[in-house]
């Protein structure tokens, strides 16, 4: 098959520069990476803008924008719920309620707060299976990447995968964290630039906004018009689903207690500029589906195969939609920004996980099960070579998926099992001083299993639903009350922490300090407006 | 700013950003300018690389304003 889209020397040149810059800006790093924090937190010394803008783009990496377009062609403007509802609430709550806990207390990881509020069990329990998650997430997406990219441009599985993980080899082994999110903030202005042209070009070519809602469907412009049933809208979930599963527990799972996303605020100068990291987040979180949604929805009202998809009588191949789109609109120049755009996006994907994972199995699991109380340079030497042996590892499992494509499900199948529940743990932890060690530990083991179980009696069709988003986005609200319940339960019978122990670590046991700052940069005040931004929007596009 | 500690740990990177944004604007109007017109019937006849590249120039610019100005300030 030919590749969709033919590059020359101008986009390879900008490629190529894109490149260059971000090993030059690793090894830049690298000489101020001198104790372990340096390397794993930024030596807790990064202004908020930046911060905010990392803590942004590790989420929107290439295989998350492509998905999205993805969905907008599949299903309309309910995409939106995945930016609005399915985000910023969680980013709100976070910088608001959360942040006090994670920065003030000096954690270094979300598995550490685990441990120091509930014991090393649980720690264990969440440290291992994120560690290994990760890894495997990152060789899984190194092949989707791989794929996408043969299809485009007709390079080689082996081409895009030594590519891709030399350069984030090269850039976290000598820069560690800060390189990652330097990175992040790199791609973030990418992706937008690179993505806008194609936005614009599109919307001029169907008549502006208005032509192109005339020629979409009625559900396909609506978030919650066609909510009320799930047979109502293409998406096949009802608002009940979305709020539950999405709103309230996958996002506030994400977004609070995924490493990955928290490690980007604890990088932050100050508790203020961590606290802000969050919700300043929120403001550019929800413009995002001005370059997902909208070319998802040009590519439905013009390209000829995904417009037959509206009659029902096919089924195209909705994740090459912003592709076809990119190589209908975009001359070669712009087109070539798209491009690194895109591998931006998906480097800095690999190296946020890359580092997430580096600094779990160094603090975590190295430090606290194999070499405990050793000095610095010796955690900072085993970050280094965790970098070097989780790049392997994600390559190896790259190679692995290509032999057997149906393990990808499988893998992405358990993730989900692990990280519906753990909100639930943190809520109680931080919110309700009763929680015990062994209520914690149990809570968080039985909303995996519940996750597990519920999705055998789906799949055994002991249970039904209208789609298999819907059957997600409840398995997770399923998940995440069995963990609440048993935590609760487990904690009545079981023996709890002193409370000098829980300092700090629980809400009502923390000292609150009232915000000597200005009150335009207090974050209560910014979460609040990016709260009744979300609520126009949400009416707006109703 | 209260809070602000002994200045950014690690090298400013605006300069960075800036500069490879500004190496952007750069090649995409010339190649705007001088580079081959046929293509842009793909964008419906706009030159997009020549208007594109100068609003990626002024961006770049700007990070490169903000960084000198910062650094100036704090000398």
């Amino acid at each position: 098959m030919d590749p969709i889209i033919s590059l020359n020397l101008i986009d390879y040149l900008i490629l190529a520069a894109y490149v260059v810059i971000t090993i030059v800006v690793g090894y830049a790093l690298k000489k101020y990476m001198k104790t372990s924090e340096d390397f794993f937190l930024s030596g807790r010394s990064l202004p908020s803008w930046i911060t905010s803008l990392a803590f942004l783009s590790a989420n929107l990496g290439a295989l998350e924008v492509i998905g999205m377009v993805a969905n907008s062609a599949k299903y309309g403007i309910l995409t939106v719920h995945f930016y609005w509802i399915g985000a910023i609430p969680a980013m709100v709550f976070l910088g608001i309620f959360m942040m006090p806990f994670y920065y003030n207390t000096r954690v270094r990881s979300v598995p550490e707060y685990l441990k120091l509020r509930y014991n090393e069990a649980t720690r264990g329990l969440n440290a291992f299976s994120f560690a290994i998650m990760t890894l495997l997430m990152s060789g899984i997406s190194m092949y989707a990447m791989a794929l996408i990219f043969r299809m485009m441009l007709g390079w080689s599985l082996t081409a895009s995968i030594l590519l891709s993980a030399g350069v984030v080899l090269i850039y976290v082994f000598f820069g560690g964290l800060s390189s990652s999110i330097y990175n992040e903030v790199i791609q973030f202005f990418l992706i937008w630039l690179g993505l806008l042209p194609a936005v614009y070009v599109g919307l001029k070519a169907v008549g502006g906004f208005s032509g192109l809602a005339a020629k979409l469907p009625d559900t396909f412009l609506h978030a919650w018009k066609n909510m009320g049933s799930a047979a109502a809208n293409p998406m096949g979930v009802d608002w009940m689903g979305v709020v539950l599963g999405l709103g309230f527990v996958l996002s506030f799972g994400y977004w609070t207690t995924d490493f990955l996303v928290v490690q980007r605020t604890l990088a932050s100068e100050n508790i203020n500029a961590a606290r802000r990291t969050p919700i300043m987040a929120a403001f550019p979180k929800m413009l995002v589906p001005l370059i997902v949604v909208v070319p998802g929805l040009i590519a439905v009202a013009i390209l000829p195969e995904y417009s037959v998809a509206l009659q029902g009588s096919a089924t195209p191949d909705y994740n090459s939609a912003l592709i076809l789109l990119l190589a209908h609109y975009l001359p070669n120049g712009v087109l070539g920004l798209a491009i690194t755009g895109l591998l931006a996006s998906f480097m800095s994907g690999m190296a946020g996980n890359v580092t997430a994972f580096n600094t779990v199995w160094t603090y975590d699991i190295y430090g606290t099960y194999i070499k405990k109380n050793m000095p610095d340079e010796h955690y900072l030497m085993m970050g280094k070579l965790a970098t070097i042996f989780g790049v392997l590892f994600s390559i190896g499992t790259a190679y692995i998926v290509q032999s057997f494509p149906n393990l990808m499900d499988y893998m992405q199948l358990i993730f989900s099992f692990f990280n519906a529940p753990l909100f639930a743990t943190f809520l109680l932890g931080m919110f309700w001083k009763k929680a015990t060690p062994w209520g914690g530990f149990f809570g968080l083991l039985s909303g995996i299993v519940a996750a597990a179980s519920h999705y055998l009696l789906y799949k055994l069709n002991v249970i039904h639903y209208s789609s298999e988003m819907a059957a997600n986005f409840f398995q997770a609200w399923w998940a995440w009350l069995t963990d609440f319940v048993v935590t609760i339960v487990v904690s009545l019978f079981t023996r709890k922490k002193a409370e000098s122990e829980l300092k700090g670590l629980v809400y009502s046991l923390t000292p609150r300090t009232k915000g000597s700052e200005m009150f335009w940069r207090r974050p209560e005040v910014w979460g609040s407006v990016a709260l009744i931004v979300m609520v126009i929007l949400n009416i707006i596009f109703w | 700013m209260a809070e602000k500690k002994s200045g950014s740990h690690f090298f400013d990177l605006k300069i960075p950003l800036g500069s490879l944004l500004s190496f952007y604007g750069l090649i995409l109007v010339l190649y705007g300018l001088f580079g081959p017109r046929r293509i842009y019937e793909k964008s419906l006849g706009l030159n997009v690389n020549l208007i594109w590249g100068v609003v990626i120039m002024v961006v770049g610019a700007l990070f490169l304003g903000f960084a000198h100005f910062r650094r100036r300030a704090s000398n």
